[in-house]
């Protein structure tokens, strides 16, 4: 291809220099929205299902040799305790440290997180001396007879 | 720093004679330049493709059960998933546009020669795999129109002697269309099919980088533009023009999604379930000659279409291959009359079925279902 089009050179830079300005302007113009609408559409985190807030547990569910149990609520997962004196109570099961899931040891008994040998006291109290420098939440039981209703609220402070 | 860091790659890559190539590269000017764009433009969509599939799939989900489902939360709940999905359907269709195009300028224009014949073929290989593309990405949704759709479409090998029930249930993953086919079309389309693509599209392009743009043997040229950096900018505004449009069409018309298929309950196919429009020339081609005889036909023309480059030994010494021309030309006549059939037929199709009927048959169906 040596017909390469002659142009007075001045021209041919005036003109591209026009041309490249313009590019530039459109592809900045085009940019901005296409990050914004990128980074929005990546930006989402799902809110769960927030129309649901409690479940349902049956007290047969809970026996003296397996006294615990891990359910989920809104994505939570939240463990159902029977005590020895038979009463019921919820706490998250999130470790406050690194999110492990939390297992109920009826033996100690204590809430223990096998990831870092995190422990919670039967209150759902950190442990010193463990991983963990937060405790556990415990949660609203209703008791409905055979039935139990786990809410996702806190526990009122007695 | 900067170019010292460049030299220093360039060098090491051995890569002094393509950058030279590339800086020397120009665009002829004749009659028939302006179909130069259309590469250009395929490649844009197709880049639009890979990022917006890519995004897709931070939300989409491969089952049977969830697929529409996800699909609806991208549109309903994720902050313009809808947009996303609209540009992604719409800039495939695009894609396919710009590749028929592009395809048959590129064959009229006799773009095949040597040294081009590489082109050529991995063009062809290209066009196959954005139609594979179009194939498994149609189901994904899996609303009512996909499922039957993908069910028509893995029915056809069928009539293939021996392999053909082989070929359709490897494609299918089962005897019937199921959530099995749906996670191995989600593979061809997400994995197998971008791998492949990115390599051939990353080939074809540096070789016509390294190739410059072919002449028709017959045409005058009268002049070339500089590829880097004048032609570039010239085609970086066609692109813009492009994506305008597409990000415009995708605003005012945003893809829909049909209603779930249920496998549990099955229906029967809503009235005129017919493919993409990319595909309605072998759908209606189907209709009216017996399957084996299309894809025998159609497998042959293929392998002719593809070996072009080897067979027109005029257009090779330089000289006019009108017998060629013809055959491109009568091919685009084939493909716009069967397409325009198709959608005929389809709207009789439509026509003669009262919707009220469509909207009743997913009851009666279901008590079938096991
Ligand atoms: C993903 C699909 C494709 C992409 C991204 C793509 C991209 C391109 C680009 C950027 C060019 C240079 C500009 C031009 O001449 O238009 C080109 C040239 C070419 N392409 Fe493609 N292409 C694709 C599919 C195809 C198909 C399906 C064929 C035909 C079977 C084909 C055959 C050719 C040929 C022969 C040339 C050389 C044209 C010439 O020098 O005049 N391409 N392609
Ligand atoms: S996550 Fe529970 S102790 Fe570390």
């Amino acid at each position: 291809m040596e017909l390469i089009r002659k142009m007075p050179e001045k021209n041919t830079i005036k003109r591209r220099g026009i041309l490249k300005g313009l590019v530039a302007g459109a592809a900045a113009v085009v940019t901005a929205p296409i990050v914004y609408v990128a980074a929005r559409f990546l930006g989402y985190v799902s809110k769960g299902d927030s129309s649901n807030t409690s479940a349902t547990v049956a007290f047969s569910d809970l026996t003296p040799d397996k006294p615990s149990k891990l359910i989920q609520i809104n994505d939570e997962p939240i463990i159902v305790v029977r005590e020895k004196d038979d009463q019921i109570r919820a706490f998250t099961a999130t470790c406050t440290h690194l999110g492990c899931t939390v297992s109920y040891r009826p033996q100690v008994p204590d809430f223990y997180c096998k990831c870092h040998q995190g422990r919670y006291d039967v209150n759902g109290v950190n442990v010193p001396g463990t991983r963990p420098k937060l405790p556990l939440t415990e949660l609203t039981v209703v008791d409905k007879g055979t039935d139990l209703i786990i809410q996702l609220t806190p526990k009122a402070k007695s | 720093m900067i170019t010292d860091w460049k030299s220093h790659l360039i060098s090491a890559l051995h890569l002094e004679h393509t950058v030279a190539a590339v800086k020397e590269k120009n665009v002829p000017h004749h009659r028939s330049s302006i179909w130069y764009y259309f590469g250009g433009l395929a490649l844009m969509f197709f880049t639009i493709q890979v990022v917006t599939g890519v995004m897709l799939l931070f939300y989409y989900q491969p089952t049977a059960e969830l697929a529409h489902k996800s699909i609806e939360r991208i549109m309903t709940q994720v902050p313009f998933g809808w947009l996303i999905r609209s540009v992604h359907s719409w800039s495939a269709n695009a894609l396919m546009a710009m590749i028929f195009i592009h395809m048959f300028s590129a064959f009229l224009m006799k773009s095949y020669r040597a040294p081009r014949s590489i082109m050529w073929l991995t063009g062809i290989i290209l066009l196959l795999l954005m139609m594979g593309f179009g194939f498994t990405g149609y189901l994904l949704p899996w609303d009512q129109t996909a499922y039957f759709a993908t069910k028509i479409g893995t029915e056809v090998p069928k009539a293939l002697p021996w392999l053909g029930d082989i070929i359709s249930s490897l494609i299918k993953g089962a005897k019937d269309v199921n959530g099995t086919t749906l996670t191995r079309m989600f593979a061809l389309h997400v994995g197998v099919l971008p791998i492949i693509s990115i390599l051939l599209v990353l080939v074809h392009v540096t070789l016509i980088l390294l190739l410059g743009s072919g002449v028709p043997p017959v045409a005058k040229v009268t002049g070339a533009t500089k590829y880097f950096p004048d032609y570039l900018l010239k085609e970086v505004m066609v692109w813009l023009i492009g994506f305008g449009l597409l990000i415009a069409i995708a605003v005012l018309y945003p893809w829909e999604l049909g209603k779930a298929y249920d496998l549990a309950n099955p229906t029967e196919p809503p009235a005129g379930v017919h493919p993409e429009w990319y595909f309605m020339f072998l759908f209606q081609t189907l209709k009216v000659i017996p399957e084996w005889l299309a894809i025998f036909g159609f497998g042959i023309l293929l392998i002719f279409w593809t070996l072009v480059p080897f067979l027109d030994r005029k257009a090779n010494g330089g000289e006019r291959s009108p017998i060629f021309t013809y055959f491109g030309v009568v091919a685009i006549l084939y493909l716009c009359v069967m397409t325009a059939w198709a959608y005929i037929a389809v709207g009789d199709e439509r026509a003669q079925t009262p919707t009220e009927k469509i909207q009743q048959v997913p009851k009666q169906g279901g008590d079938s279902a096991k």
